[in-house]
């Protein structure tokens, strides 16, 4: 909280010294803020942009914890994914929107899709290391009670992996909030992206820093409330004392 | 003091040697003692790389007959866990076949029930959710589950830690967690895997009590492997002697000594005593014969 104080301090000092139009004061940016959310055409673009983010966040979460846990049990699903994964892994996802703009337009498909491929690497990464993390015994005391592999998958080790999906699955978050920013800015056509850019276009520095604010405070909020889901989820795991952290 | 020689048949078990020409057909002995699990001729053989293969186990007969308390007895990297996931149907052998009451053991199952070094509870549930896991996997109603796991918890001393999670607990009570949840869903053998052998000294002798105490009121047959002789001769009917590279049967010594058994008095006693200097002298012979230190 201090920090955040801080920075903005330092911003408003540097920018009234520096006296350029391009930057504009913490203040003045601040101000904008309320502009840009009390407009309906930018809430409109602002919760398209959300709406994408979420539908490409759960899907890609849907599809990568069963992908990533059947790998991390089966040594031939892990052999026909891996390579294929290995290749998508680096490659910028944003980089692959021309080809995907060309076959599926600039629409909401488009920037979706390219969010879910954002978010599902991490999400399938972390459920296989999870899932061949789990203790061999636990899975063959769970067999002895009479649990098939169909069974094991869902019951122990899902479960027993969900520590380290949970951080795939905030990993991903963050991501998905990169990418959709980044397919909105490759793509223009709605959205929060959108805004932020036609202003650069347009010279409203003032509402090219509020978004970015605006971008940030989603970030940090969606970030937090995840993290509030995520250890009440595996409070079981967590260590007894935790150190007195606060971000806020 | 009496041996059994390692082509002899004594009590229902019988040990038979490396060779299978050898083999001695069953024999009834004079109690007819009912046979609940028979290894027969039972081989393993580990890949340790592309071109090495190890043989963990050579050529392994044995039964154990019910209600006997069977200890299986050597250095580390005899195959002894190896034989107990055998018959845990964890793991299938090379050759040979383990089988339960007749049958063929082709996997694990609910009459066989393990207990590991590790523990290897559910960390995401309670200590009660744990021991109820069982029952519950087996159709058991949740208020009935529940009762008999709270018994059951109770039984290993650990009544006030029901609402506990598998973290916040030593590694003893971890290990009473571990039996009860075992215990909890009937199994006719305990498979028990070193399950002391992460415990400190002190509470390793307090749950070895506790376990004699628990056995003793049911008889439950139990496999019980360890490379302590000391755990061995004070558990045991039986102690099956190992020896590693390959692992193999060296002999199988019955454990005539009293029960119910009590620490005090057992420690005091120059059979017990008697058993503990001979199986580890043994022990020593066995050690050296695999690999020189």
């Amino acid at each position: 909280m201090f920090a955040c104080i801080g920075l903005l301090a330092v911003w408003q000092v540097a920018s009234l010294a520096l006296k350029n139009d391009s930057f504009p004061t913490a203040l003045e940016a601040i101000r904008a803020v309320p502009d840009i959310l009390g407009d309906k055409e930018s809430l409109i673009n602002i919760l398209a942009s959300l709406r994408r983010m979420a539908i490409g966040f759960g899907v890609a979460v849907l599809v990568s914890i069963p992908l990533g846990l059947l790998m991390g049990r089966s040594r031939a699903v892990a052999a026909f994914f891996n390579p294929l994964l290995m290749v998508i892994y680096p490659v910028p996802k944003a980089a692959l929107m021309p080809i995907i703009m060309l076959w599926l337009g600039v629409g909401d498909i488009t920037k979706t899709l390219v969010i879910f491929l954002g978010v599902s690497l991490p999400v399938i990464y972390h459920s296989f290391e999870g899932a061949k993390a789990v203790e061999e015994k636990m899975l063959w005391s769970s067999a002895a009670m009479g649990l098939s592999p169909v069974q094991r998958l869902v019951r122990i080790v899902l479960p027993a992996a969900l520590p380290e999906i949970l951080t795939g699955c905030r990993t991903g978050l963050v991501l998905a909030l990169i990418t959709m920013i980044t397919s909105e800015m490759i793509a223009r056509q709605s959205g929060a992206g959108n805004i932020l850019f036609n202003a650069l276009d347009m010279g409203q520095y003032d509402t090219v820093f509020a978004m970015i604010i605006i971008v940030g405070a989603m970030g940090i909020c969606l970030d937090a409330i995840f993290e509030r889901v995520r250890a009440r989820l595996v409070r079981w795991s967590e260590p007894q004392f935790d150190m007195p952290l606060s971000f806020s | 003091m009496r041996w059994s020689r390692a082509s002899e048949v004594r009590d229902g078990m019988r040990v038979v040697p490396s060779r299978s020409s050898e083999w001695v057909k069953p024999v009834t002995s004079k109690e007819p003692a009912s046979t609940i699990i028979e290894i027969d001729r039972v081989s393993q053989v580990f890949q340790t790389s592309a071109r090495k293969d190890h043989l963990a186990l050579s050529d392994i007969s044995l039964t154990i007959e019910e209600g006997a308390f069977v200890s299986i007895l050597g250095p580390s990297g005899c195959g002894k866990s190896t034989l107990l996931y055998i018959v845990g149907g964890f793991v299938s052998p090379t050759s040979g076949a383990a089988k339960m009451k007749g049958q063929a053991i082709t996997g694990p199952g609910s009459d066989r029930g393990p207990v590991f070094q590790e523990f290897a509870l559910f960390p995401w549930k309670t200590v009660l959710g744990n021991v109820m896991y069982g029952p519950r996997q087996q159709g058991v109603r949740s208020t009935e589950a529940e009762a008999q796991s709270r018994t059951l918890i109770e039984m290993v001393g650990l009544k006030g830690y029901e609402n506990f999670y598998p973290k916040e607990l030593s590694g003893g009570m971890k290990q009473r967690v571990a039996l009860a949840r075992t215990l909890a869903y009937h199994p006719e053998v305990l498979l028990m895997d070193e399950p002391f052998g992460a415990l400190d000294a002190h509470t390793r002798t307090r749950l070895q009590n506790d376990l004699l105490n628990i056995w003793e009121r049911d008889r439950k047959t139990v496999l019980f492997v360890t490379h302590s002789v000391d755990e061995a001769v004070f558990l045991s009917d039986k102690v099956v002697m190992m020896s590693k590279s390959p692992g193999r049967i060296r002999q199988v010594i019955d454990i005539d000594l009293p029960r119910p058994r009590r620490r005090n008095e057992l420690l005091l006693d120059p059979r017990y005593q008697k058993y503990v200097v001979d199986i580890e002298r043994m022990f020593d012979e066995v050690d050296e014969t695999g690999s020189p230190l």
